[in-house]
Order: structure tokens, then C-alpha cells, then sequence
């Protein structure tokens, strides 16, 4: 059967914690005919919402993995995507964001765009992703949707228009009007299954009235036949303005407003709705891969079901049912029984099952078209791998995994438990790049590094759960690396003769800095000076060095090491002389080549209102932080900024005391930089005395 | 070094010197032209030649964002330092972007008791000291003279170098009456041919660094001047 690409909806729901993501969810799920109890996120029956499938989200109330949840509704397949909304995650996040074509965005009706909304947007933005808006909580007291819409223009800087209005706020909340169609919507019964349409009530007509003009006035933006009818006066058609409020949407340039209560059932329907009259079908958006075999050009991919396949994998879950790789696909057919590549490894896989998952089921399949999302079985392969068909070569990420800037040390709390820490650590760094983990020999630890400090409580804590691997965490410290900053020449060699058979071997080459990269290795060598089968060995001897640098202990990056000369002789060379060799040319070569400590930079933004601007100011300007700009609107202000990471432990409470609670802060990783000259003995005295107290 | 030969070739820097051999005292300066011949050009490099000097600037952006206004540096950087490798350019960018700091407003916050008040919050910190302001966006014909009159007494009164930059509609520079206030008075001119050449006019300098009616090029791409 040929799929109607149009009847497909991937959505992600998005918001700050606790602006009601799960219960929008479970609702969704709940009138889509999926689960037949509406169960309170935390509810006292103790079941709880079923797209958080991990424990750990649940207690903590946030959504860590992007899970993918089908439904049905109208008769158009719905993939929802669950988007994470915390900034350490970020990575997880524009996964995600690269998998749905549209995107709810959930604010609550008191507490506004708060700063994770700020941060979600901003990346949606980057992703050109089309989205509406439903205000939720419009049950509680202080529920005040005009102040958010004011936000949403204000802080997300989006061309915001309200859809519907309230009949009735706070606990009087018992419909919305529709302002396309302007009827009252009621909805009734226990959860607000029965939708009972009517007219306006005489109360709430004047305003009706209003937004609708406003709504008219926007939506004329995007059509010339609804301007025209418009001007032409009397009844203007429901569909010509729900297609101009779509293009408006599709393109960018407005976001439709929507506002109910997921707990008290309202609304939820509409928003549905919504999502399917305004949201882009999947070959409304355009998607780009990488085309491998030629230099990375960037190719439109086509949607087309006969297209050779591309897919991402762009979630692995470990759970009830095994092993399961979620995948998009994105042009050609994913067919049971097929063998495609996995572009970053080669490998090749041969599709076995294919399931959609549903939210608390799973639904065999046969084939999977473009813009389907579905589940593979027993595929070994890391998050975000692109897999094609074999006739081609693309990848759908060059996305570039930035470098993790903190680190940790965990022991695990006995022997038992080892075991399991390190499949713990073997899988979730094969979701998450990110995350990172190696064990440093020197103090025999095991360290874990990745995007920020919630980023590893939150894996220590999964350790403990999913894996009963307890493990006790030393303080966050600050992934420092070291590089180089010009070319150095080396020429080492390596001897020893004691007793039996001694060793011997000379590399000479150069280091130089390495422009984009972690590491490159050069083989120069000509007329065998150094015998091919301990090339390999040199490589192995700089690898090695990379680990801990000779300025400060930290990593090296950002070197080419080149070998052009050396010697070897008959029976005292081996492998082991030429790595100690290498290692030797590479000590040699480090300290003149003018190595450097680099520091994580983030970008910081501060908001609060204007009072507390000054110091604001002055706190980042403690921190060594440079202030990039301000942007003052009315008494509300935003501060752009960098800071060194080492300087931010802590912010939020100093910034709570300057503020009296009322700033809020966000902070991403922006670079590397070298740490000031003035100040970078310090702070190498400094990481080696907690070094050696431990 | 990449740093100096920026310096050297930036033909703004003539505005530095008066014709006598003394540095150019700090000056009310004002970029005037139609709309969208690259008045937040001109001001750029006005700033970045301070910014190359280590003197510090700030960047008042009446209803543009923060990343456009960095965006607008970041392309004249890349212009004027073609040939340059990227690295040497980051390099440059790097050093010299702490001198530079961004303040936008809305039209309608922008008045001088909270520039003063933001500026004095700066300096008494000791986080920024600027000895320029460029302010880019202001509607001339919305704003009232006072407004003028106050800048001009806070720069007489600081000894900041103030640039603005005004819209006209007409080819005449007497739709702004306020001219009198400034110092230097530049206007950008796109050619009477039509061949899509821009030059940049001295219509007025009372700071005697150079001869009223001189003109110089712009590249009419990038929006640099050439000299
Ligand atoms: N009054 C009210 N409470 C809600 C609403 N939606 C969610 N909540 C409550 O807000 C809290 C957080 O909701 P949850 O769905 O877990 O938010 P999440 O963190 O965004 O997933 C829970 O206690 C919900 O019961 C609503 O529409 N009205």
C-alpha cells in the first residue's frame, strides 16, 4: 500500500520542567485511543505516565531520552518525539530536533517563558523547525495567557498570535472559543472527552471579536486571497484562514497560540488538531545529508519511497524489549530483510524485525517509507549513525560533537558492582557522544566526562538504577586540555642494553599545530629507516602520549605529528623501543612546540529585570567573563556573555543573593580558549595540589 | 603582523589626526544616507579602528539584536583582512573583542540618563571604560532636538567620541536640522552614473583633520572603504 506522505505528522512537545510535558503527553496518548487511564504524572495509584519509561526520569520529573511514541489521530499517523529540555543534554536535543518536522512548545500560564523555553527556541530556531504554542495550566490560579503571549513576542522574539481565547480562567476554565471558526468549545465528561460545540457566550463575544481581527490581520500576512476576502467584507472561509495560518507557520514567521489545561482536560483535542492543520507533513521540510563519497557536499534528500534508503539512528534503548535502535528514515524504503551500511563504521546490517512503538505496545511492520519512525531490532550501532542503502555513502550528522568540559572520578562501591559499571558506561557512551569515560592510570579512577554537572549526575544516577552499579562520585572538575602552538622538531632515541637482549629505536620528524582535529599522524618515512611493522608502534607511542600532557596532566589536541626519519637496528628493535621511542621524540618535541592550556569557554545568558543589571555585570566580570552585549527592553534585560566554566561553580546561588531569586541564567559550551598567561601558573598549581591531596 | 596592517589600511583613521600634527580631539560625529547604502558599516570600522588601537567601544544598537550587531563586525573583520588566514584572523578577533561591547534598546527606552547611568555602571566597576560610542539606528526623524543637545553636552562633558548614523530620504542632507551639533558630518553618495559605485562625502570637520568636500570609496559589496 502507497502511504499518504501527507497524513504524517513527527512532532517534538517541549518545555521547561514541570510546565506539564508528560501530562500533555499522556493526554495525547489518552484521546488518540492508546492508553485507557489517565494516570497523574506522580500519581497516588503509582502508575505513572507512560512515555517516561525510565525510572529516573520519573523521580526526577524530566525527560531525558528522546523517545518516539506513535499514535493515530484523524487518520494521520503522529510520531511524537520527546525532546529534552535541559541545556546539558544538548546534544540529545538537536537529535531530536533533526528528527521532527514541528514542534509544540508548552509554557504554563503563570510562570511564562521561562529560561529552558528560551534555550529550546533558540535551538529551533537554528533548526528551522515550525511550531505553535499551548499555553497550559490555564486551570490555576494566576493563570494569565495574554501576559505569556506578550512574552512569547518579548523574550522568543516570535511572531505570536493567540488561536483561541478562555471561557472562563483559573478554576472556571471550561472551554476555549475557537477563533478561526468562532464557536465555543466545551469539553465534558470525566476526561474531557466530550466536545460540545456552541455559541459564543454574549460575555465573551467583544473580545472574540477583537482577537479575531487580530488573528485576521496576521493571517493576511501570508495570503493574498485572504486579504482580498477580507476587504471584500462579509464571511471570510474557515480554510482560507487555516492556510495562511499554516504557511505563516511553515515559514517561520508566526506561531499560533493555543491555550487549555492538560490536568483538567482541556483543550487537548484542539491542539491535536492543530497539529495536524498546521504542522508540516514530512516533504514539507527539507533535509540535508552529507554526501561522503564526494567531499561532504551537502544534497537535498527527496522523499521519495524508490530513492536509495537514508535513515538515522537516533536513539538506542536498552529496555524491556531488548535491544532497539529508533530510526527516521528520510528518503527510500527500510524493508524487513534488507542489508543497508552503516556509513560511519561500514558495516553492514541486515534488518530484522521493524516495529512501531506505540506507548505500550509494539506493533510489528514490514516496511517503513520516508518521515516513518520505527524501531530496528538487534542493530549494533551508536546514536546517530546514518545507515543507506549500499549503492551510496551519506551521513546525516557531520553535526560535530562538541568536546565535554567537565569531569568526574567514580569508584564503584565493590567488585561486584565494577562489572556492571562498565556495561553502564559501554552503552550510554554509545548514545550519547558527549559522554565520555577513561581510566587514568596514574590513580587507577575511572572518569566520566561530559557536558555539564547534571549531565553526569543524571548517568550516575541511571548507573544505579538500570545497572545496580552504586558508585561514589568525586567533585566535578573542569576538563582542562592542553595544545600546541607552533612546530617543533624532534629526534629521539630510545636504548637500552641490559643483560639479554637490549632495545633500541630513533624516531625524528616534527609536531605541529593540527587546525581542526584531535590528533592526525603523518608517515613520512622513506628507504625503510624505520621498518614498516613499528610505523604503527610510533603512532601507538604519540597515542599514548595525547593522554596526559607534560604542561599540566590534561589532554592533548590539536597536533599533527609527522615522522621523516630514524633508525632501527637488526635485534634490539621492537615494538615496545619504537613506542617508548615515540613517546620520548614526543616529550622532546612538546616543550618547545609552545604548549598551552586550554580552558572550556561558555556562553552565559542572564535575564532579569533592569534594576539588577549593573550587578549582573559585575558578577560576570568577576568570573573573567567577557560581556558581549545587553539588550534592554523595558525593565526587563538580557545579558550575553562568555565565562571560563571554572569560574561558574556556584553562579546560580551567588546570583539568587544579587537578584533576589528574580534573574535566571543559561550556559552552553562556546570553545576552547587558552587560559591567560597571568594567570595560568596559578592554575596549574592549583589542579596539581588537589591532585596530590587525593 | 595582521594587526597593524588593518591599522595602517583603514582610511577612517585620518579622522585620528588633525592636519597640525595633534591627536583629533573627541568629536560628535554623524554618517548620514539613504537607507541601505552601509551606514552600520561606516560605524563598524570607525569602532574597529579603536578596537585595533585597544581603545574601547560601545555599540548602542537602537532595534537590532545582539547577534546581527556582532554578526555586521564579523563580516567587516573577514573584509578587510582578506588574504589573511583564518587563524590569524581569530587570533585578531579574539584579542580585540574585549574591547567591544554591545548595549542595544528599543527606540523607545533610548534616552541619555540611562546611557549615562549604564555607562557610569561600567566604568565605576571598572568592567568597561569606552572612550566611543557608535549609535546605530536612531530615528532623526522621531527624536527631538533635545535628545541631541543632551549627547552633545554628555560628550563634551565625558570626552567620548560619539558617532551616530541618520537616514535621509531625500538627496540633501538639509532634511536633518540638527547638524550644527556635530563636529563631523559624513554622507554616503551612491554615483550618479548608476554604475553602483559609493563614495563616502566630508560634508563638514570642524576637528580640522580633514578638508571639507573630501571624498573617499566604497567597495559597494562589502562596505568598506577604500580610501
Ligand atoms: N493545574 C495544572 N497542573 C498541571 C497541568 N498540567 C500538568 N500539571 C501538573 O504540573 C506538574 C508537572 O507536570 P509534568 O507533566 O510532570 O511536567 P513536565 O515536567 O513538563 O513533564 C504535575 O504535578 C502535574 O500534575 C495543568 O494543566 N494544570
Amino acid at each position: 500500500m502507497k502511504r499518504d506522505l501527507e497524513k504524517v505528522r513527527n512532532i517534538g512537545i517541549s518545555a521547561h520542567i514541570d510546565s506539564g510535558k508528560t501530562t500533555l503527553t499522556e493526554r495525547i496518548l489518552f484521546y488518540t485511543d492508546k492508553i485507557h487511564a489517565i494516570h497523574e504524572v506522580r500519581g497516588k495509584d503509582g502508575v505513572g505516565a507512560t512515555m517516561d519509561s525510565m525510572e529516573l526520569e520519573k523521580e526526577r520529573g524530566i525527560t531525558i531520552q528522546s523517545a518516539a511514541t506513535y499514535c493515530n489521530w484523524d487518520g494521520y499517523d503522529v510520531n511524537i518525539i520527546d525532546t529534552p529540555g535541559h541545556v546539558d543534554f544538548t546534544i540529545e536535543v538537536e537529535r531530536a530536533l533533526r528528527v521532527l518536522d514541528g514542534a509544540v512548545l508548552i509554557l504554563c500560564s503563570v510562570g511564562g517563558v521561562q529560561s529552558q523555553s528560551i534555550t529550546v527556541n533558540r535551538q529551533m530556531t537554528r533548526y528551522k523547525v515550525p511550531r505553535i504554542v499551548f499555553i497550559n495550566k490555564c486551570d490555576r490560579t494566576g493563570a494569565n495567557p495574554d501576559r505569556v503571549t506578550g512574552q512569547i513576542r518579548e523574550k522568543l522574539k516570535l511572531n505570536a498570535v493567540p488561536m483561541q481565547i478562555p471561557i472562563g480562567l483559573e478554576g472556571d476554565l471550561v472551554g476555549v472559543v475557537d477563533l478561526v471558526k468562532m464557536r465555543a468549545i466545551y469539553y465534558e465528561g470525566d476526561n474531557g472527552e466530550i466536545i460540545r460545540e456552541d455559541d459564543i457566550p454574549v460575555e465573551l463575544q467583544a473580545q472574540a471579536d477583537e482577537k479575531r481581527e487580530e488573528l485576521l490581520d496576521a493571517a493576511s500576512m501570508f495570503s493574498d486571497d485572504l486579504m482580498e476576502s477580507i476587504l471584500d467584507g462579509g464571511d471570510v472561509p474557515t480554510d482560507l484562514i487555516m492556510s495562511a495560518v499554516r504557511r505563516g507557520t511553515l515559514a517561520l514567521e508566526m506561531v499560533p497560540v493555543f491555550i487549555g489545561s492538560a490536568y483538567k482536560n482541556k483543550g487537548v483535542q484542539a491542539l491535536l488538531d492543530s497539529v495536524i492543520s498546521y504542522l508540516p507533513a514530512p516533504k514539507e521540510i527539507e533535509n540535508i545529508a552529507l554526501d561522503l563519497n564526494n567531499n561532504e557536499e551537502e544534497k537535498v534528500l527527496s522523499n521519495d519511497p524508490d530513492a536509495p534508503l537514508v535513515c538515522l539512528a537516533f536513539k538506542l534503548e536498552d529496555g524491556r524489549y531488548g535491544q532497539l535502535t529508533y530510526v527516521r528514515t528520510y528518503q527510500g524504503t527500510l524493508q524487513k530483510g534488507d542489508v543497508i551500511i552503516n556509513n560511519r563504521t561500514g558495516k553492514k546490517v541486515k534488518i530484522g524485525r521493524l516495529v512501531r512503538m506505540h506507548s505500550n505496545e509494539m506493533e510489528e511492520i514490514d516496511v517503513a517509507g520516508p518521515g516513518d519512525i520505527v524501531a530496528l531490532f538487534g542493530v549494533d550501532c551508536a546514536s546517530g549513525d546514518t545507515f543507506t542503502s549500499a549503492d551510496i555513502c551519506m551521513s546525516m550528522s557531520s553535526m560535530h560533537v562538541p568536546a565535554p568540559v567537565i569531569s568526574l572520578a567514580i569508584k564503584p562501591v565493590d567488585n561486584k558492582t565494577s562489572d556492571n559499571m562498565s556495561k553502564a558506561l559501554n552503552r550510554f557512551t554509545k548514545e550519547d557522544p558527549t559522554f565520555r569515560t577513561f581510566v587514568d592510570h596514574e590513580t587507577g579512577d575511572t572518569i566520566v566526562s561530559g557536558m555539564g554537572e547534571l549531565h553526569l549526575e543524571v548517568y550516575i544516577e541511571r548507573m544505579k538504577r538500570e545497572y545496580d552499579a552504586e558508585v561514589v562520585a568525586g567533585a566535578p572538575q573542569v576538563a582542562y586540555r592542553e595544545t600546541i602552538t607552533k612546530k617543533a622538531e624532534f629526534n629521539y632515541t630510545h636504548k637500552k642494553q641490559t643483560g639479554g637482549s637490549g632495545q633500541f629505536g630513533r624516531v625524528g620528524g616534527y609536531m605541529e599545530p593540527l587546525e581542526e582535529g584531535e590528533y592526525e599522524f603523518v608517515d613520512k618515512i622513506v628507504g625503510g629507516v624505520i621498518p614498516r611493522e613499528f610505523i604503527s608502534s610510533c603512532d601507538k607511542g604519540f597515542t599514548a602520549s595525547l593522554n596526559k600532557g607534560a604542561l599540566a596532566g590534561f589532554p592533548v589536541t590539536g597536533v599533527r605529528c609527522v615522522i621523516n626519519d630514524g633508525a632501527s637496528h637488526s635485534v634490539d628493535s621492537s615494538d615496545v623501543a619504537f613506542q617508548l621511542a615515540a613517546k620520548g621524540a614526543f616529550k622532546e618535541g612538546y616543550f618547545k612546540a609552545g604548549p598551552v592550556l586550554m580552558e572550556p569557554i561558555m556562553k552565559v545568558v542572564v535575564e532579569g529585570p533592569t534594576e539588577f543589571q549593573g550587578g549582573i555585570m559585575g558578577s560576570i566580570n568577576q568570573r573573567r567573563g567577557m560581556i558581549i552585549g545587553t539588550l534592554e527592553e523595558g525593565d526587563y534585560t538580557v545579558i550575553e556573555s562568555e565565562v571560563p566554566l571554572s569560574e561558574m561553580f556556584g553562579y546560580s546561588t551567588v546570583l539568587r543573593s544579587l537578584t533576589q531569586g528574580k534573574a535566571e541564567f543559561t550556559m552552553e559550551f562556546a570553545r576552547y580558549n587558552p587560559v591567560p598567561k597571568g594567570i595560568v601558573d596559578d592554575v596549574i598549581a592549583e589542579i596539581k595540589k588537589r591532585r596530590d591531596k587525593k | 603582523m595582521l594587526k597593524d596592517e588593518l591599522i595602517a589600511n583603514n582610511p577612517l583613521g585620518v579622522f585620528k589626526k588633525a592636519a597640525n600634527g595633534n591627536d583629533a580631539p573627541p568629536r560628535m560625529g554623524l554618517v548620514i544616507s539613504r537607507p541601505g547604502l552601509g551606514k552600520t558599516a561606516i560605524l563598524v570600522q570607525i569602532a574597529l579602528d579603536n578596537m585595533l588601537h585597544d581603545r574601547q567601544v560601545m555599540h548602542i544598537s537602537v532595534g537590532q539584536n545582539i547577534g546581527k550587531t556582532k554578526s555586521w563586525y564579523d563580516d567587516i573583520m573577514a573584509d578587510i583582512a582578506t588574504g589573511a588566514s583564518q587563524e590569524e584572523i581569530m587570533a585578531v578577533k579574539d584579542e580585540i573583542s574585549r574591547n567591544r561591547m554591545i548595549m542595544t534598546f528599543n527606540a523607545a527606552t533610548f534616552n541619555r540618563p540611562k546611557l549615562e547611568e549604564r555607562l557610569n555602571d561600567l566604568i565605576q566597576q571598572d568592567i568597561f571604560k569606552p572612550v566611543c560610542l557608535v549609535i546605530d539606528g536612531l530615528d532623526f526623524a522621531k527624536i527631538d532636538r533635545r535628545l541631541l543637545e543632551d549627547m552633545r553636552d554628555m560628550q563634551r562633558a565625558s570626552k567620548l567620541s560619539i558617532w551616530f548614523s541618520a537616514v535621509i530620504h531625500r538627496e540633501t542632507p538639509g532634511e536633518i536640522a540638527d547638524l550644527d551639533l556635530f563636529d563631523t558630518v559624513l554622507s554616503l553618495d551612491p554615483d550618479d552614473q548608476g554604475d553602483g559605485k559609493i563614495f563616502l562625502n566630508t560634508i563638514k570637520d570642524s576637528t580640522g583633520c580633514v578638508e571639507e568636500g573630501k571624498i573617499m570609496r566604497l567597495d559597494p559589496t562589502s562596505m568598506v572603504v577604500w580610501g
